[in-house]
């Protein structure tokens, strides 16, 4: 409630036609100060053009092709808006602010703010190659991609790289996994798991396992909207609005991807890989995993590697927050964590600067201790990323 | 006994330094408020979005989706111009009402005069 000795501020202000960031917001104060942040989905939008130098022959002629076309405005973003938004064009009637393609500079603007100390760089373009139906396209645009990236983004204070690999071709794989582990600042190999047929925990995959744990990489799985594969869990063609491709293309390929790589041993072969799940929100984790336990114990004999419930394993899986949903209560966040025992894996994740990036004030409204909230900002992602500060 | 609480008045600008098209964000103490001049109607709307506290004051005028039983259902364009869409992520206030679209929920509305030639907020 204002009272009469409040001060009294006017100040004349122009609409936003790019969504509002963390440092427009001024109700942080000093609050934030005290917190080690680790930001562990930020996205540069420029990477296909910056990419082209590092491709030959006819892929270079490809990427080229791929760049001129001017989807929606935005040159040189369209190889994942013409897979992302073609079918919902329009449906949503430009409401959002138009996300601004991030490019280095923004992404060094941001960090000068000074309220989020490291980003964790992951694909934004390539997030497809999942199910790019050609693997040595997927590999081409996956090296390229790795490549100009760590030459862009190592030693530049407070960025880490993940490097990106395609499942579809695994030898591949596992040779820009081996090629990266020496560079310290590339900190986990991103798997884009929507669109992957067979699931993640299909022998195929393991050597690229194999090499990440080998190489003390943790393996992030990033989703992107499942839009128009026909694989499952989602055959997009159900949907008639972005809205609900959106709401369960991330989560449910995620419940898939996790259940595949427990349920298929992987956790048991390779028990020093750390996994981590970008982009899919967290209260579907306690339901994964308990409904997993469930089955479990009438069908066990499917599973004998397991040596244990599949909660269990799935309990040391980290998980970004974005997008952190909003529960009710201001005390929900902390029973969510007790539901899946989140307290120690669970890393705060804006996905900027993607229109849906969450803002530090949607975790900030949730009662936690203060322990907690400081492992949620950033020190349960220094201990998985291995972050030396 | 009754409290006759007083109100108190924020002089936000003088009319002619307020068209149509701007907009003010006034703050008092901790509370933030949007004034808007749409088409020469002044609205005053609390300023802070619920959902992860962008500030509204900076939110883009458009217009909405309805479907109801007056539009028989049917998808319609309406209140052009008057709905605030956040900059966060594109909650939809009624500018006129405080009220969310799609929610169950109002922000607080502030009723807006000019005295003495100056746009001015009743708090
Ligand atoms: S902050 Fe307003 S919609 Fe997210």
């Amino acid at each position: 409630m204002a009272n009469s000795k409040d001060s009294i501020e006017v100040k004349r202000v122009e609409a936003a036609f790019n969504p509002v960031q963390d440092q427009d917001l001024d109700i942080y104060g000093e609050e934030l100060r005290k917190y080690t942040i680790v930001d562990v989905d930020v996205h540069v939008d420029d990477t296909l053009q910056n990419m082209l130098p590092y491709m030959d022959g006819h892929f270079g002629k490809r990427l080229e092709a791929v760049l001129t076309a001017d989807f929606m405005g935005e040159p040189h973003n369209s190889l994942r808006n013409m897979i992302a938004h073609v079918s919902w064009l329009g449906a949503a009637y430009d409401k959002h602010p138009r996300a601004k393609l991030a490019t280095k500079e923004d992404l060094l603007d941001r960090m000068e703010y000074g309220i989020i100390d490291y980003s964790i760089l992951f694909p934004s373009e390539l997030l497809p190659i999942g199910y790019l139906p050609d693997p040595k396209w997927a590999a081409s645009l996956a090296s390229a991609y790795n490549e100009y990236m760590v030459d862009a983004y190592s030693n530049v204070a407070g960025v880490k790289i993940a490097i990106v690999v395609s499942p579809k071709s695994v030898e591949h794989a596992v040779i820009e996994i081996e090629k990266y582990a020496s560079n310290s600042d590339v900190v986990t190999v991103s798997i884009p798991d929507v669109g992957v047929n067979p699931p993640l925990g299909d022998k195929k995959y393991w050597p690229i396992y194999e090499a990440a744990e080998a190489c003390n990489l943790p393996v992030s799985l990033h989703g992107i909207e499942a839009l128009i594969h026909d694989n499952y869990p989602l055959r997009v063609a159900h949907f008639p609005t972005l809205m609900q491709v959106h709401s369960m293309g991330f989560p449910f390929t995620s419940m898939l991807q996790v259940m595949s790589v427990v349920c298929e041993g992987v956790p048991v072969r390779y028990p020093n890989l750390k996994f981590c799940v970008m982009e899919a929100g967290i209260t579907w984790v306690p339901f994964i995993m308990h409904r997993l336990d469930t089955a479990y114990r009438q069908y066990r004999t499917e599973l004998p590697a397991l040596e244990a419930q599949p909660s269990e394993y799935i309990s040391k899986w980290y998980w970004g927050t974005h997008e952190l949903e909003k529960l009710p209560k201001k005390g929900d966040l902390s029973k969510l964590l007790d539901l899946y025992q989140g307290h120690d894996t669970t890393m705060w994740a804006s996905d900027w600067p993607h229109l849906e990036r969450d803002l530090i004030a949607g975790l900030m409204y949730y009662d936690l201790d203060d322990e907690v909230r400081a492992k949620i900002l950033g020190k349960n992602a220094i201990e998985f990323y291995g972050i030396t500060t | 006994m009754k409290m006759n609480k007083a109100k108190r008045k924020v002089a936000v600008a003088p009319v002619d330094e307020f068209p149509p098209g701007e907009r003010v964000e006034i703050k008092v103490g901790k509370i933030s408020i949007a004034v808007f001049n749409v088409k020469g109607e002044y609205f005053a709307i609390f300023g802070i979005c619920p959902h992860q506290s962008a500030p509204l004051s900076r939110g883009r005028l458009q217009g909405t989706v309805v479907c109801n039983e007056h539009t028989n259902w049917e998808k319609e364009w309406a209140h052009d111009g008057e709905v605030l869409v956040c900059p966060g992520h594109a909650m939809e206030f009624d500018l006129r009402t405080g009220k969310a679209f799609g929610y169950g929920m109002k922000l607080r509305t502030y009723d807006v005069i000019v005295e003495d030639d100056w746009v001015t907020v009743i708090l």
